[in-house]
């Protein structure tokens, strides 16, 4: 017994630490581990049991789906410096404009195009912001509306594939899986692969673009006043159907290469995340954007985002190994087989769990502490992994969107004019984190959303 | 003092050459991988090593680079707090957190990890794959080099923030902003 409340208090305790403010790699793993040298001295837990460390961090250096991720941030820090991001804002500000709420499709699906095509959410967030927001502002935009709609776009990559948080997902979703069929007695499961992922996710988040679009007309329609058309001074634009072609073709073209040779089978993600980071690059060249200087920075950058990723890793297992070796997964399996409600008071407490963890860490902390813990039992409880891999996506999205610690909230601050107020985009996120619940909602009750394109395209 | 502040100079500039080196794996990463899908797909043409060169390349990235990405400030953290708090807030979490957490936490991936790859020294361990990479163990070594160059640069962050809290916050201050 008294290894189970160390077990609690760990986890409690690492979420106290957290908000102190020291790197989260660190205080995941030494939180984990001095409660392990507690344990042992209690004599409830085995010192030895770290032994296992070297071959799982080995594990994760050889990992061949993982190598995606550092592919696909060069692809996606190579594009937010070649200026493809600015062209297409620019032309699809003056495609829609001229409409009643035109100017948020537009960023709307400027985010949809970037998301498919990268997925980097920083960089998308921080561009509409210093591109869009002013023009909305001038415009007369709702200053909630308008850092709403741009916080939101911007964090679409997360969920529209090819997506970061999907392949890390995926990763962890096939350990999950695995495990959870051999306590099913299933030695031969069916694998799991990120590609199932990106297939899965492709519905749900055009199903999100859908809703912002939705909402967005909705406002435009119920007030006018808080999304009006842009009033140029008779400017009349030449060409403009050319000039949206070429900017929105490149995007195209990348979109199609990447997730259309993952999606038809052709190439791995880690392959098609090489083939965008070398059409990224001859993009940048094509606009003369591409240098020595240019690639240092983006190497660097490189380097550091992966890192960053995957010393979190590193932390969340000597976490994970030591909650396990308190018999906390055990503990957390009995839990979610006895909840009332069955299954479904099951899944649904995860994804509140997740939504509410949201609100304090991120994304990366989420994938790697809790879902490789409730993953398992989620799955012997009957669900389709890749629908519950989707049903996480969304809501580790939304996990962007939700104050105080939104990512994309910081990034957005970080770039709008002194007269947008945090309380202006703290007002305009919340509909569309209702939105992200709709989303969600509507992926629980119709799994076909999330599981009809894997099956049709792999059977 | 000024040992310490030579001591911090030192593992910067350290942890900035590792960093800056290893940097260029990215590059080569998406290259060979390139290389790697338009030989298969194009010519039906793949060999186990030049597949596994990529792998082994992303996992030194990210081991290797983990001490340049802490100089530089690139592991995340929690800041609701942090980031609005005063100097000497800041300055004692990072103290404690490096000399309570990081430590710790890599002083036991180095102990844990010495076996693990003086084991594979000894057989100067190959690819376990037919036609693989030979080095594996080198590769390996890659563990312990981790968990000394982030060792190294979280005691700089915790004299650093020592400095800081002994009224010479220099060096705390300008912590992370590129350098040369």
């Amino acid at each position: 017994m008294g290894a189970e409340i160390l077990a609690i208090l760990m986890f409690l305790v690492v979420c106290g630490v957290l908000l102190l403010g020291y790197p989260v790699a660190f205080t995941l793993g030494g939180t984990a581990l001095a409660f392990a040298f507690v344990g042992d001295l209690a004599g409830v837990f085995d010192l030895r049991l770290l032994g296992g460390l070297p071959s799982r961090y080995f594990g994760v250096m050889v990992n061949e789906v993982l190598v995606a991720v550092p592919l696909f941030v060069f692809m996606g820090v190579v594009l937010e410096r070649s200026g493809l991001a600015e062209q297409l804002l620019e032309t699809m500000g003056l495609l829609f404009g001229r409409l009643r709420g035109g100017l948020a499709y537009s960023v709307t699906i400027v985010g949809m195009l970037l998301a498919a095509a990268t997925g980097i959410v920083g960089a998308t967030v921080v561009t509409m912001g210093l591109l869009s927001l002013p023009a909305m502002l001038k415009a007369g935009y709702d200053r909630g509306l308008a850092c709403g709609t741009i916080c939101a776009s911007g964090t679409l990559g997360q969920i529209i594939p090819p997506s970061i948080v999907l392949v890390i997902l995926g990763d962890i979703l096939q350990g999950a899986n695995t495990e959870a069929q051999l306590a099913l007695g299933n030695f031969a499961p069916e694998p799991v692969s990120v590609v199932d992922l990106f297939a899965g996710a492709m519905i749900p988040g055009l199903v999100l673009v859908g809703l912002y679009l939705l909402y967005e007309a909705l406002v435009a329609w119920l007030r006018p006043a808080a999304a009006p058309p842009l009033v140029e001074a008779g400017e009349r634009v030449e060409h403009l159907g050319r000039r949206v072609l070429v900017a929105v073709l490149p995007a195209a073209i990348l979109i199609v290469a990447v997730l259309g040779s993952i999606l038809v089978g052709l190439a791995t993600p880690t392959e098609s995340a090489a083939i965008g980071g070398v059409g990224a690059m001859l993009l940048a060249a094509a606009r003369r954007r591409l240098s020595l200087a240019m690639l240092r920075e983006v190497m660097r950058e490189t380097t550091k985002i992966s890192s960053m990723v995957f010393v979190i890793l590193l932390g969340a297992s000597i976490f994970s190994l030591v909650f396990r070796g308190f018999g906390g997964d055990q503990m957390v399996r009995d839990l979610l087989h006895n909840l009332p409600g069955g299954e479904v008071g099951a899944i649904v407490s995860v994804m509140l769990l997740m939504f509410l963890l949201g609100f304090f860490i991120d994304f990366i902390e989420i994938t790697f502490v809790v879902v490789p813990i409730v993953g398992p039992p989620l799955i012997m409880l009957g669900y389709d992994p890749i629908w519950l891999g989707v049903m996480i996506g969304i809501n580790l999205q939304t996990s962007f969107l939700t104050p105080p610690f939104g990512f994309a909230l910081f990034y957005l601050r970080g770039v709008a004019p002194p007269e947008v107020t945090t309380a202006d985009i703290y007002r305009g996120i919340i509909p569309f984190v209702a939105l992200q619940l709709v989303g969600l909602l509507l992926v629980g009750l119709f799994p076909q959303l999330a599981t009809w394109l894997p099956q049709a395209l792999f059977g | 003092m000024d040992r310490l502040e030579r001591f911090v100079r030192l593992v910067d500039g350290l942890n900035e050459r590792v960093g800056r080196a290893v940097s260029w794996l990215t590059l080569a990463m998406v290259l060979v991988t390139f290389f790697v899908a338009v030989m298969r797909y194009g010519f039906a043409w793949g060999q186990v090593w030049i597949q596994e060169s990529y792998v082994w390349m992303h996992g030194l990235v990210f081991m290797l680079g983990a001490g340049y990405t802490l100089l530089h400030q690139g592991h995340v953290r929690v800041d609701i707090l942090y980031r609005g708090a005063s100097l000497r807030f800041r300055a004692w979490v990072d103290l404690v957190g490096s000399l309570l957490l990081a430590l710790p936490m890599m002083v036991t991936v180095f102990v844990v990890s010495w076996p693990y790859v003086l084991e594979s020294w000894l057989k100067l361990e190959s690819s376990r794959e037919a036609g693989g990479l030979p080095g594996l163990f080198l590769l390996k070594t890659a563990l312990l080099l981790f968990a000394l160059l982030v060792g190294l640069q979280a005691l700089a962050l915790a004299m650093r923030a020592w400095l800081a809290l002994r009224g010479r916050p220099q060096l705390y201050q300008t912590h992370g902003q590129e350098a040369g």
